[in-house]
């Protein structure tokens, strides 16, 4: 009886934690648009720290570092370091 | 049976939510070294020798500006003692060289370029030499001339698919004593300003001495990510 109850309250649980973590429409259609759900292992690592609702945000360099400059069209043309120094 | 596995999922969800949050990773040491110039590189005595005896307190502080401005890049193999292009002796100036991300911005672009430069030195240029000063042990090193900092950043108009991107650049070089002068508000913006040497690039196209306008700006100084914290063993 007692061990009944105990495993009925574990279901529950499992079932409010399931339901929990399910996403919107709105969210399965963003998934859906993406071949891979995250973009890197960092993304992945960001993602798992940091809710949804941005209440306990953690932003530490390794999630900010190369991500916008990855994104160039293209080398950019800049001076070069003999243009301006000599060893 | 059931009540174990009942207490396992119970800490699971609770515990998940619960656990303290570990410290930001520290900096790894790759990307920090990456931006020194290597040993190699000095093709004099003079400058192998200032390189051999700051090699940790360069380290320290490129760990520094990879930590603190976040939002900056700094340029691979450009933290060191460089000596202008085409000066006959070696006098060597403490070197930075930054890639700042500007976004296209209507107001920046209608700027002549002359004025995105003075903008961006104002801006980014004299917080960088700030900085720079305070690496004390390298600034009071009496083989240390000046400093010398290279800004880059995207030229307005080249940030699109089917363009070719193009970083706009200034290079400038300040005497040891102009620089702490001016950084402890013994001279003035435009004595500062005409006691410097500037010049700009277009690209790779040299367009000589530049006469920049530099004014107080202290974004650089003031600005802060929401919620950033740096890397472990990093103070900013």
């Amino acid at each position: 009886m007692n061990c009944a109850r105990i495993v009925r309250s574990a279901l529950v649980l499992a079932v409010l934690v399931v339901i929990g973590g399910c996403a919107s429409s709105e969210q399965w259609s963003d998934w859906r648009s993406h071949s891979t759900h995250f973009a890197s292992d960092r993304h992945m690592g960001f993602s798992m720290r940091n809710n949804m609702e941005g209440t306990n945000p953690r932003v530490t360099r390794v999630d900010m570092d190369s991500a916008p400059r990855e994104n160039w069209w293209g080398k950019v043309i800049t001076v070069q370091p003999d243009q301006i120094f000599q060893n | 049976m059931a009540r174990w596995v009942a207490g396992a999922l119970f800490v699971l969800a609770v515990g998940v939510g619960a656990a303290p949050a570990p410290a930001a990773p520290p900096a790894p040491a790759e990307a920090v070294r990456e931006k020194l110039i290597p040993l190699e590189r000095y093709s004099t005595p003079k400058g192998q020798a200032l390189a051999r005896a700051h090699q940790l307190r360069l380290y320290k502080f490129s760990e520094y500006l990879w930590g603190c401005l976040p939002w900056l890049d700094v340029q691979k193999h450009s933290i060191g003692f460089q000596r202008p292009k085409g000066d006959p002796g070696d006098d060597r100036y403490f070197s930075t060289w930054i890639l700042i991300p500007q976004a296209e911005n209507p107001q920046f672009a209608a700027w002549p370029q002359t004025r995105r430069m003075s903008a961006m030195f104002s801006r980014y240029g004299v917080d960088l030499l700030r900085r720079m000063a305070g690496v004390h042990d390298v600034l009071s090193d009496s083989n240390v001339h000046g400093f010398s900092l290279v800004l880059s950043w995207l030229k307005p108009g080249t940030w699109r698919p089917g363009v070719q991107p193009v970083n706009e650049s200034l290079a400038v070089f300040v005497d040891k004593a102009t620089g702490i002068d001016y950084l402890e508000r013994r001279i003035p913006n435009g004595d500062f300003a005409r006691r410097i040497r500037v010049v700009g690039f277009d690209g790779q196209t040299d367009l000589g001495p530049q006469a920049l306008d530099i004014w107080d700006d202290d974004f650089a100084a003031t600005f802060k990510i929401p919620n950033y914290e740096p890397p472990d063993g990093v103070t900013c």
